[in-house]
């Protein structure tokens, strides 16, 4: 088991009123797990990735990911965890304008001790990885949704995390790239047995997993 | 990829920004060294002048002023060579040296001459009537003028004061400042006909980038002798000490020497003195208006920076980074901030003071070296102070926000 939740409630507080983005939710994964989470719009799948990674503070209950207490850590153990542990991919990709493709794979390795070539040659690795090599010098601008997602993914990928959070990584790509990302991640599943948790709107997308998460008002169903 | 690099990569592309940015603080700073390397050279200036002098009394017929003594013109008012005797008649205390003149503009071939008659050491000391009064006029130094070493550290060696102490001057002998020689052609041992009387060259001073470098000196009788102004001096200088002085040492002369104008340095260098003061006081208001003006507009500049890179600082978060690795990023760009207004500044400031100094000044201004470092430490604290508020609200961007936008 890689990811524990037990009773997490998220509540933000609105002027409009309290929302209960997240609602008792319990559930493990266990390593090398392929998770899909899915819901309506609203139903709290964001809230829940960002509060599993400390990035949101939730109201109450435990997460646990490789024995770690994410909710009690402070922020400079939290960042080093993040750092550490775990990958992102978003659905707008945010990658750094300024930064080539290799860069902005290289940029989670900017605070390890890896020597410069060293950190060069992991991040030329992932974008092998993603079948990228051949634009690593490119900017942001320079490469199609697609290619900035794969970026995206091999920048998740470059510190050999426990956990990849996904939020919607096919959001804004058309059907044929988004099979093309899905596959990715599955063969990242698989072949580095890297655990995968990938909130997503499209059922087609969450058959991909080997295991599914509906949320229904912050609820698990 | 290490932090520094990509500090300096974000710094890259938006350096089209920088200049805003950067505008006030290096103007500041350009300011304060133009004032700054302008007013050194002023303050020299008055140490030349102080020492010029050699004296910080100067007595002065009645009609004339410091100008005219200086100007040397033909008509300058004159006073009785006498008058040295009633002062040191007198008996007044804290009277340390006197030295009568007379000068005179001449012409010697083409070249326009200042023409100064001045007593030797010899013949001053010599004066029974001054020996019995004490005043010996060995002693060149008055408690509160510059001593030799003040001299020396602002760049001036001893030869005017060695002027001063010239120990024996042959009645047809002459001292030549170094201009006039040069223009003169003249060289220790030549002849110089003045005013249709033969001198041989004694010496040639050394330059001393004063109007000394255009005189020629001889014995103050000879000068009185061929000028035909028998028995008059323009001037009388005196080594007053400070405390005399404020004892109302000026005021005793006065009564002493009714018909004469009498002036300390204090009065003579005044104005530029007081110039002085006012730069200073310029570069100072100057300074609190670039720490306050400079230090805002480094900070609305970098506040306006870290907004814009909202999505980029929660990526970083997102990635690991802790608030305090953020705040370094934003300070290690401030300080680059403070590198550049502070070279920027400093190379403006430097070039307009060698440009404007001329003019303001009457001065050749060169450019000092030390004040790099002064405005790279002003720059680069304005820069790091403004850029405090920006920085901490930059670490207390959260990172969801990312997940969220678009
Ligand atoms: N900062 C916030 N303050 C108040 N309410 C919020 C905040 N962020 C989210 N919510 C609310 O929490 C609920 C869950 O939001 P969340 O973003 O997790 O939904 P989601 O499942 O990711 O939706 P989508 O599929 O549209 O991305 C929503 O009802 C939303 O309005
Ligand atoms: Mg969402």
């Amino acid at each position: 088991m890689i990811l524990k939740t037990n009773n997490l409630c998220k509540k933000y507080q609105h002027e409009d009123g309290q929302v209960n983005a997240l609602n008792n939710v319990s559930f493990e994964v266990n390593k090398g797990d392929f998770v899909t989470i899915t819901g309506a719009s609203g139903s709290g799948k964001t809230t829940l990735l960002l509060t599993l990674a400390g990035l949101i503070k939730s109201t109450s209950g435990q997460v646990q990911i490789n024995g770690f207490d994410v909710i009690s850590a402070s922020d400079r153990k939290l960042s080093e965890f993040r750092k550490d542990h775990i990958g992102f991919v978003m659905q707008s990709f945010a990658l750094i304008p300024y930064l080539t493709a290799i860069e902005n794979v290289m940029l989670p390795l900017t605070l390890s001790k890896l020597s410069k070539d060293q950190k060069y040659k992991k991040a030329f690795n992932m974008l092998q990885l993603v079948d990228l090599e051949n634009r690593k010098n490119h900017l942001p601008k320079e490469l199609s949704a697609g290619q900035q997602q794969r970026v995206a993914i091999a920048r998740a990928l470059v510190n050999s995390p426990t956990l990849i959070l996904a939020d919607e990584p096919t959001g804004n790509l058309d059907p044929g790239l988004s099979s093309d990302i899905l596959h990715l991640l599955k063969k990242i599943n698989q072949q580095e047995n890297i655990t995968i948790l990938m909130v997503t709107h499209s059922p087609l997308a969450a058959e991909f997993g080997n295991r599914k998460i509906n949320l229904i008002n912050g609820e698990i169903n | 990829m290490n932090i520094r690099k990509l500090v300096w990569l974000e710094f890259r592309q938006h350096k089209s920004q920088l200049i805003s940015g950067l505008l006030a603080i290096t103007l500041g700073i350009a300011v304060i060294v133009g004032i700054r390397s302008i007013s050194v050279v002023s303050e020299k200036a008055v140490a030349v002048n102080l020492d010029n002098l050699g004296a910080n009394i100067l007595v002065l017929p009645q009609a004339s002023n410091v100008d005219n003594y200086y100007a040397a013109d033909i008509d300058a008012p004159t006073m009785p060579e006498e008058y040295v005797d009633r002062i040191v008649s007198s008996n007044l205390q804290g009277v340390d040296n006197l030295s009568p003149k007379l000068t005179r503009r001449t012409m010697i071939g083409n070249e326009n001459v200042v023409l100064t008659g001045i007593l030797p050491k010899n013949e001053v000391t010599s004066k029974p009537l001054w020996q019995q009064s004490g005043i010996l006029g060995n002693e060149l130094k008055a408690s509160c003028a510059p001593d030799n070493a003040a001299n020396k550290s602002n760049g001036f060696e001893d030869e005017k004061l060695q002027r001063k102490s010239i120990d024996s001057l042959g009645t047809n002998e002459c001292l030549v400042g170094s201009v006039i020689a040069t223009k003169l052609k003249l060289a220790e041992g030549n002849p110089v006909d003045i005013l249709g009387e033969k001198f041989t060259v004694g010496r040639v001073l050394n330059e001393t980038g004063t109007i000394d470098d255009d005189r020629i000196f001889i014995h103050l009788h000879k000068a009185q002798e061929i000028l035909k102004i028998p028995g008059q001096v323009s001037a009388i200088e005196i080594m007053g000490c400070c405390n005399a002085i404020s004892d109302g040492l000026l005021s005793k002369l006065r009564n002493v020497l009714p018909d004469t104008r009498v002036t300390t340095i204090g009065q003579i260098v005044a104005t530029q003195i007081q110039t002085n003061k006012m730069m200073n006081k310029v570069s100072l208001i100057f300074l609190i208006i670039i720490i306050f003006v400079g230090g805002i507009s480094i900070g609305n500049f970098m506040w306006a920076n870290i907004n814009e890179r909202h999505k980029e600082i929660g990526m970083f978060r997102m990635i690991g980074f802790n608030k305090s690795i953020i705040y370094q990023m934003i300070l290690a760009k401030a300080l680059v901030l403070g590198i550049l207004g502070g070279i920027i500044g400093y190379i403006l400031g430097t070039l307009s003071g060698m440009w404007l100094g001329p003019e303001l000044a009457g001065l050749p201004v060169n450019p000092i070296p030390m004040l790099v470092l002064v405005s790279l430490s002003i720059s680069i604290g304005v820069s790091l102070i403004g850029s405090i508020i920006p920085a901490y609200l930059a670490g207390r961007i959260e990172p969801f926000n990312i997940m969220q936008e678009d």
